[in-house]
């Protein structure tokens, strides 16, 4: 079916109702994948012809249905995401390729996996560390990802198919760099807003369509006369997922441009390409295990170390916050976290001191994922913006 | 003194008080070695998986974990959770973490990496290793990364591998996991060995591997002996015993010994039939970490023929295997600790219950031990140990017909356990245990 609309407004459309597109596309025969989180290698499903589908929570509604499974003391989230699944938002998904990204998500996705049954499930043991032998640990976990997908596919993947397949993610991940690079005059020539709906549309299509969607933006940021309006704030926002608009709304309705951010909603996915090794299981396995930069993983300065040195340690770990800060010309960051988020909650005291040690003025703020959450944010936000501009 | 001893609802074990008093011992052994200069690494609970290595180096241990439990007991805890409030992290971590903050926190800038004084058991003085662990909960890797910002002490995270249920079956994946185990333990013994400055001895890391096995298979069998009716031995001895095996605590060879003589008493309980409490009227599972500042209420629901029978799995040893034809004592450490994580997934595979490490051992215990209701106990700041327990409510409603009553509390805050509530719950949930024993026995199960 061809999109009557395009970019921006192809990606908004998409946003508002993001099952349409994979219905039409399992109409047509497809058979689409399901997954959580950004460590689930999109790659290999894109390579056996699979559509790859981000699973997002709800912030909207309430999380009733995940009582029968998770707690309530527990990341908001991942509580949306398995109460969707529970009264069948997801029923349309195939299968599900789920990661050990964190706990939270594990310990979902094993619950997932018992209450809602699905044609195929496969999940993916991923390392704390990043040490070779994790490397090689994770690459074998690939391959048996590999093996499972290609008996779902009924076909096998080649490494041929491979590569061009993470040619295609590699070209969509080059694209959002290029509409991230839009973000970097004053004004920024396409929002915060728009950047989100945009992620939110890739990760709901097909990787080609996705490039051609971007192609659009790119295209229609560049011309169009109408973007965001010059604000005294230029901000950078480091937060737990963001699925929903209404958080940067709040920012970008205040005198400030959201104009970079690093989370997996955002950045995270699309800063670095996938080597293209000769086994292209090398390259994506230390994409996934070793690229990513998720609080997640434990990373050292230098491994093995019998000393340890707190800004060195901090430099490695952040350093990208600064490259971002510096090529944005931002002038205040956003620390932003779901409560119950562990990972994010014990790195927050770190960012925060290696911003303060840069003299980057920040602020953290912490909500449930809820719509009630925005009215203190908003008020929080404001002041924020109020004190650096 | 025999009025005395009928006031106790609860029939103690008298073979654990020697070993609960070699626990005692060791806390104090530690305290004293640390004062005399002996070098100490904090670290999580692993089990195992760096516990022996770190004894076969004669490393003192202390663990954060354990000692959040201690502070909280003696009232200091608040003053250290406020303390890591004022330092920016987030209320809703877990309660041992942001303990530890405050009491580092306040050791690091106002002692000069002293001891504080109020520290409660000799408190926990400055370490030469952090030793983290993936195993469960980010937060046990993530919290000791996060010490960076009061002391410069190296961290080293030990990896635990957990694929999925049906993923541990697909071929070669179990010895792979096996191999990464044992690859990063070889990495950990060398880097400790820079650290201190001195070599592994590896016959005494041999001896107290076999010693640890064996440690685990006796108080596996003594746990076994627990399914008698009525049962011998209640959770509060399990609680009391625990940490000999948990955290090795003690001299692992006489702490074995000590294990064998419960073993023995327990043995001879089940043959004369004698229960640990008077008149068994409810057999019982509790999980998760029970609350020690208030464990008194069991006695309270022991006097309402409330049995605990089985606890916790993750504080339980592993379901013994033959490791006696593994020569590379990393090896076998590696095996251990990764049984104590996979030991259920066979069963849990065959039918389909795919949290196969922390919700489907209930399952088995609730056909083993044959209880009639599950007290769980969700802990707020805890949210690792929490996160199975509705699901572990589900289950043994759908499965088994077996009820279950939720009190929630905490580890380390004390004020979110209320004995009295939870109390006021138990003739209800009795009735409750009244109705699916019925409806059990309905449907054809045999408890």
């Amino acid at each position: 079916m061809v999109a009557e609309t395009k970019g921006l407004a192809r990606a908004r459309e998409i946003y508002q109702d993001r099952p349409r597109r994979a219905k039409e596309l399992k109409a047509e025969g497809k058979k689409i994948v399901g997954y959580p989180c950004i460590y689930s290698p999109s790659e290999m499903m894109t390579a056996l012809d699979l559509v790859p589908y981000r699973i997002f929570g709800d912030m909207k509604e309430p999380t009733a249905e995940a009582d029968r499974g998770l707690p309530a003391a527990f990341c908001p989230i991942m509580r949306s995401c398995l109460h969707l699944g529970l009264k069948g938002s997801y029923d349309f998904l195939d299968g599900m390729v789920v990661a050990h990204s964190c706990d939270a998500q594990e310990k979902t996705v094993h619950v997932w996996e018992c209450l809602i049954s699905s044609p195929y499930f496969h999940f993916l043991d991923v390392p704390g560390t990043v040490h070779k032998a994790s490397q090689d640990y994770f690459k074998e976990g690939l391959k048996d990802l590999k093996k499972t997908l290609e008996s779902f596919a009924g076909k096998e993947l080649s490494s041929e198919k491979l590569k061009r397949a993470i040619e295609a993610h590699n070209q969509q991940r080059s694209l959002v760099r290029e509409m991230y690079e839009l973000r970097k005059p004053d004004p920024p020539l396409i929002s915060g807003t728009e950047t989100l709906q945009v992620i939110k549309a890739l990760m709901s299509i097909p990787v080609e369509e996705g490039n051609e969607l971007l192609k659009q933006v790119i295209t229609e940021v560049k011309e169009r006369k109408d973007g965001p309006q010059k604000k005294p704030a230029r901000l950078l926002i480091w937060s737990s997922t963001i699925d929903d608009i209404s958080l940067i709304e709040i920012i970008e309705t205040a005198e400030a441009n959201l104009v970079v951010d690093d989370h997996c909603g955002g950045t995270r996915a699309y800063w670095t390409d996938v080597k293209l090794t000769e086994d292209p299981i090398d390259g994506l396995a230390y994409h996934y295990l070793v690229e990513l930069r998720c609080p997640r993983t434990y990373m050292d300065a230098v491994y093995g170390e019998t000393s340890k040195d707190y800004m060195a340690d901090l430099e490695s770990r952040f350093g990208y916050i600064k490259d971002y800060a510096k090529g944005w010309n931002v002038n205040g960051v956003i620390l932003q976290s779901v409560r119950y988020c562990d990972c994010h909650g014990f790195e927050a005291p770190q960012i925060k001191d290696y911003l303060d040690s840069l003299g980057l003025p920040n602020t953290y703020l912490e909500h449930d994922y809820s719509e009630g959450a925005l009215a203190a944010l908003r008020t929080r936000v404001q002041a924020f913006v109020e004190m650096i501009g | 003194m025999a009025t005395e001893e009928k006031k106790k609802a609860i029939s103690r074990l008298k073979s654990m008080y020697p070993l609960r008093a070699e626990v005692d011992k060791s806390y104090q052994k530690s305290v004293e070695a640390m004062r005399a200069g002996k070098p100490v690494a904090w670290a999580m609970v692993n089990w195992w998986e760096g516990d022996v290595i770190l004894k076969a180096m004669d490393l003192e241990v202390v663990y954060p974990e354990n000692f959040g439990t201690v502070c909280a007991s003696a009232g200091i805890a608040e003053s250290y959770l406020d303390r890591a409030d004022a330092d920016g992290f987030p209320t809703h971590l877990c309660g041992y973490s942001r303990n530890t903050f405050g009491y580092t926190s306040r050791m690091m800038k106002e002692f000069g990496g002293e001891i504080p004084p109020e520290a409660p058991m000799g408190g926990m003085p400055k370490p030469v290793l952090l030793l983290a662990s993936d195993i469960i909960c980010d937060a046990r890797y993530k919290w000791f990364q996060a010490l960076g910002r009061y002391m410069g002490v190296p961290v080293w995270t030990l990896e635990m591998p957990i694929p999925g249920v049906k993923e541990l079956f697909m071929e070669g994946v179990y010895e792979r996991c096996i191999n990464f185990m044992v690859k990063e333990l070889r990495e950990f013994v060398t880097f400790l060995e820079r650290l201190l400055g001195r070599k592994m001895d590896w016959s005494i890391l041999d001896e107290t591997v076999n010693t640890t096995i064996e440690l685990n298979r006796v108080w596996h069998e003594v746990n076994e002996l627990r399914k008698a009716k009525p049962c011998p031995m209640h959770s509060r001895d399990f609680w009391s015993a625990m940490p000999a095996s948990f955290f090795l605590l003690g001299d692992v060879k006489d702490t074995l010994e000590l294990y064998r003589d419960i073993y023995n008493e327990v043995k001879y309980r089940v043959d004369n039939h004698i229960g640990a409490i008077a008149e068994e009227k409810y057999r019982l599972a509790f999980s998760e970490l029970p609350p020690w500042h208030s464990l008194g209420f069991f006695d309270r629901l022991a006097e309402r023929g409330w049995n605990f029978v089985i606890e916790s799995w993750a504080y339980h040893p592993p379901i013994p295997i033959d490791l006696s034809g593994v020569s590379d004592p990393l090896e076998r450490i590696a095996r251990l600790t990764f049984q104590s994580q996979v030991g259920y997934f066979e069963g849990a595979m065959k039918e389909r219950e795919y949290f196969g490490y922390m919700g489907y051992p209930y399952l088995v215990y609730a056909r083993e031990y044959k209880y009639d209701g599950a007290f769980l106990h969700p802990l707020i700041t805890c949210r690792s140990a929490s996160t199975h327990l509705k699901y572990v409510q589900e289950m043994l409603m759908r499965k088994v017909k077996v009820p279950s009553i939720v009190i929630e509390g905490d580890i380390v805050d004390l004020r979110l356990f209320d004995p009295a509530d939870a109390l006021s719950k138990a003739e209800p949930f009795e009735e409750t245990m009244e109705h699916y024993k019925k409806v059990r026995k309905e449907e054809g199960f045999d408890w």
